[in-house]
């Protein structure tokens, strides 16, 4: 088939037949007999929990399955027309872009611009070309201000628009993206969504997306493909899925499609605006507040963090910068606090001088015991034994607090994604804890980056268990034994899960500290999808915001 | 943490001539280094090395590349000064050593030591200076035609390097965070650690090499022009320096001696070369743009001319 023809469309973007994959040494396969064909320009969203072969369907599509994993193959693979089974990677680059979850890897080179050339300069194009070609794809993804930079100067969102731009250069027909926002905030991951939604409407490019956060991506994608256990086990419109979901796995409904089924209203809607469009047909825009309920019990005589005019300054190597500007915050017993804001912000600068790993500049900090789980759980993870780990009595206490006494001889490379991060908890725990109690503060630092919504269930449960107190009076003055949980996190819905307080952090300084509910509802970024469908103070979930609508419903 | 020698893209003339342009420049004054032992063109390679960083924005890579080089100096000097015992002038006498024997310090053999020590601190800074201020990519880019595998090695290696320092850094900092009750981390399981995740890491880069057609066996484009309009300067001063390290050899400018008595050449030719030698630090200097001259009248030009000369509606052409 002609070049032309491939362009104007003739063949679909990517045809799989039949595809089943195992890789090697693995006890089951990871794609079984899954059928699948994306039209040229079209949008399709990947859902599905983890492990259900979501990123080997990517990697097959782009010819990293078998060719750089091995492993066995049967089936068909067709990329604009090209056999990616036969073809390797290389050869199909011209044709589909991959951008991986993690941008740290996916770099290769030391400036913007030569990381974003590389791919034309492999393919032989001529000096010219490369030079309009980086130009139109920078100017696309609204970064030639970047162009001259290294890469290690980038943010998090910005190396990531950077390896969207390397994937786009060749100009391909077909973009894979696998948990591209995973690691940005709201705002960033937001953007990157839109801008693949032009890109998909202005250039044709066909977007096959894997995201666990649907919600995000759900009204732009024109399909939905879900995934379990290697098979496709949905394959429709978005309203469709919302149905299917609700039905059959409530694990990948939205808040807002969750919202609408608890109150009884149909259709479901495929995001903020078909919710809002269907609440007004309804004549319910202005449904009556109903004042959410404090779900903790925090415990405010006993401050364990306490910081005044906090200014921490980290040198990356350019220039020293202050990262924290006079910070006063106060964390109590027992409290279950969000610590949001943009990348960048100072969330885990913070908890890290908590720690002990930054020093102050200015100002005063004070925290008794802390335990700080960093964003990387496997860092903790160096031996091959968990009892190696951990030994003695301090070792056992601490996993029975995570619940993985009975893994003392597992070996944590065989442990699952949650289990790890609770062994490296039990790490960061063993010895600052007085018997069974708690040490003062427990942070987690982005805990939630690749976690299907189950796994996030499982984590508020921890975090529950944690900060749950049995509070008692000794000598006039109230003692807990939970412990406070403060928890750096850009994931919004899951913010409005497990916390009582939310504290929002911008450029270095606190620009909002109050109740949950309150600065959830009090935004549009930082504001769960439930808040920015109903707009109403303090309604926050979908079990809240049912019970407004069940009592304002015509 | 940014590594201090890692490059940083900056619009000073080092970084952007072209890369041979660079290599020629601080090549030449590593080859005047390597050439000459006397110290005083020794000491003026050296302020040329710190100049060009300095002026190239290179503070920190040089100042640490100073305080390596030094150490290291003083290292060289205190090993020459108790295993060489040549030299007239012993300024110290330190009776048998097991192993070493008699052992007397001489002024020589610490001159002489300086000497190599002050070589070997010039080479430092000028590899900091090269690693700062050249663009690795360019360099990989010009090697890519002549030696396409070992171009890809060193595309993986560069790449490596600052994962593999920052998954240090965090690595560190986990181990720092473990609980007093749990199992300490010694050097080795953290070694294996990182070792296991830079394995990891060395498999993504490499399978994001091959989605960007690394394996291609396309044909080759010409490159891109990376010309410069720094790079005549600096190829002018390379060949300038070595055209004058060789004329210095013919006339004695490294006519110096330490042993068996020390004897530093210090004639006219030796000043004028060491002159030159740190002269050239010099050609990283950025030419501030030539200010518009201000009319005598005081009145105001902007690039379509003087505002009063323009009529309501009309349009010119951009002179620049």
């Amino acid at each position: 088939m002609s070049e032309l023809a491939i362009r104007r469309g003739a063949a679909p973007a990517l045809a799989v037949r039949g595809l089943g994959y195992a890789y090697p040494h693995a006890a089951r396969p990871a794609l079984e007999d899954v059928s699948l064909e994306v039209a040229p320009g079209e949008f399709v969203l990947l859902a599905g929990r983890s492990a259900s072969g979501k990123s080997t369907l990517l990697k097959a599509a782009c010819g990293l399955v078998p060719h750089f994993h091995g492993g066995e193959i049967e089936g068909e693979v067709r990329v604009a027309d090209l056999d990616a089974i036969a073809a390797g990677p290389g050869e199909l680059a011209a044709a589909v872009g991959y951008v991986a979850q993690d941008p740290e890897t996916q770099v290769v080179s030391t400036t913007v611009a030569a990381e974003i050339e590389l791919p034309l300069e492999m393919r032989g194009d001529e000096p010219a070309d490369r030079a309009r070609a980086v130009e139109e794809v920078a100017l696309a993804l609204a970064i030639p201000h970047l162009l001259s930079r290294t890469v290690d100067t980038l943010s998090g969102g910005e190396l990531q628009r950077v390896a969207l731009a390397a994937a786009l250069v060749t100009r391909p027909r077909l973009i894979l993206l696998d948990e591209p926002t995973s690691q940005l905030d709201p705002v960033a991951g937001d953007e990157l969504i839109w801008l693949l939604r032009r890109l998909n409407e202005e250039w044709g490019v066909a977007v096959l997306l894997a995201e666990h956060r649907l919600e995000r991506c759900l009204a732009a994608a024109d399909r939905v493909v879900a995934m379990e256990a290697g098979r496709l086990s949905f394959d429709g419109v978005p309203a469709e899925f919302l149905v299917w979901a609700s039905d059959s796995d409530p694990a990948l409904e939205t808040p807002a499609a969750r919202l609408f089924s608890l109150a009884g209203i149909d259709p479901l809607p495929v995001g903020v605006r078909a919710a809002r469009q269907t609440l007004r047909g309804m004549g319910v825009a202005h449904p009556p507040h109903i004042a959410s309920r404090r779900v903790s019990d925090p415990h405010p005589q006993v401050p364990v963090l306490q910081a005044e005019g906090l200014w921490v300054e980290l040198d990356r190597g350019d220039d020293p910068r202050d990262v924290l500007k006079g910070i006063d915050l106060t964390i109590r017993r027992g409290e279950r606090v969000a610590l949001m804001g943009r990348n960048g912000a100072g969330k885990s600068t913070l908890l890290r001088t908590a720690a002990g790993l930054h020093e102050p500049v200015a100002g005063k900090l004070s925290v008794d015991s802390i335990a700080l789980l960093t964003q990387n759980p496997s860092d903790y993870l160096v031996r091959e034994r968990v009892g190696d780990e951990l030994p003695g009595d301090e070792g056992m206490a601490a996993l029975r607090v995570v619940g993985l006494e009975g893994k003392v001889d597992a070996d944590p490379r065989d442990l699952s994604g949650g289990e790890r991060q609770r062994l490296a908890l039990a790490i960061a725990l063993a010895g600052r804890m007085d018997g069974d109690e708690l040490p003062d503060l427990v942070a987690l630092d982005e805990p939630t980056r690749g976690m299907d919504h189950a796994r996030k269930g499982e984590l508020v449960k921890l975090i529950e268990a944690l900060a749950s107190s049995v509070a008692f009076v000794t000598h006039g003055v109230t003692k807990a034994t939970g412990a406070a949980v403060v928890v750096a996190t850009h994931d919004v819905e899951f913010a409005s899960e497990f916390a009582d307080r939310v504290v929002l952090l911008g450029d270095g300084v606190v620009i909002a500290d109050g109740p949950m509910p309150e600065i959830l509802s009090g935004g549009w970024y930082f504001a769960t999808e439930v808040a920015r469908v109903l707009d109403l103070p303090e309604v926050v979930t979908p079990e809240q915001g049912a019970a407004v609508l069940r009592k304002g419903a015509p | 943490m940014k590594s201090p020698f890692a490059y940083q893209s900056r619009p000073r003339p080092l970084q952007l001539a072209s890369p041979g342009a660079a290599v020629a420049y601080l090549g030449a004054i590593a080859v005047v280094a390597f050439l000459y032992s006397n110290p005083l063109v020794l000491v003026a390679a050296g302020v040329a090395a710190v100049g060009a960083g300095l002026l190239a924005g290179a503070r920190r890579a040089v100042e640490l590349a100073l305080k390596m080089g030094l150490s290291l100096a003083v290292l060289v000097v205190v090993v020459n000064a108790l295993v060489v015992n040549r030299g007239e002038t012993v300024v110290a006498r330190l009776g048998d050593w097991p192993l070493f024997g008699p052992v007397n310090v001489t002024f020589e053999a610490i001159v002489a030591a300086l000497s190599m020590g002050l070589r070997a601190a010039v080479v430092l800074v000028l590899g900091a200076v090269y690693s700062a201020c050249v663009d690795p990519d360019r360099v990989l880019r010009a090697l890519r035609p002549l030696a396409r595998r070992s171009a890809l090695t060193a595309t993986l290696v560069s790449r490596l390097v600052p994962v593999a320092a920052a998954d240090a850094a965090r690595l560190r900092d986990a181990a720092r965070l473990r609980g007093p009750g749990a199992a300490e981390v010694g050097k080795a399981p953290l070694a294996r650690r990182l070792l296991a995740g830079s394995l990891d890491r060395a498999v993504d880069v490499a399978a994001t090499l091959e989605l960007r057609g690394y394996s291609l066996d396309a044909p080759r484009p010409r490159s891109r022009s990376s010309r410069s309009r720094y790079d005549r300067r600096f190829c002018a001063v390379a060949v300038f320096l070595l055209l004058a390290a060789i004329a210095g050899k013919a006339l004695g400018a490294d006519d110096s001696q330490t042993y068996p008595a020390v004897e530093i050449g210090l004639g006219p030719a030796t000043v004028a070369l060491s002159a030159l030698v740190a002269l050239s630090g010099l050609a990283p200097l950025r030419r501030n743009p030539k200010r518009r001259r201000q009319p005598a009248d005081g009145t105001k030009t902007s690039l379509y001319g003087p505002k009063s000369s323009r009529r309501p509606g009309s349009r010119e052409v951009a002179r620049v």
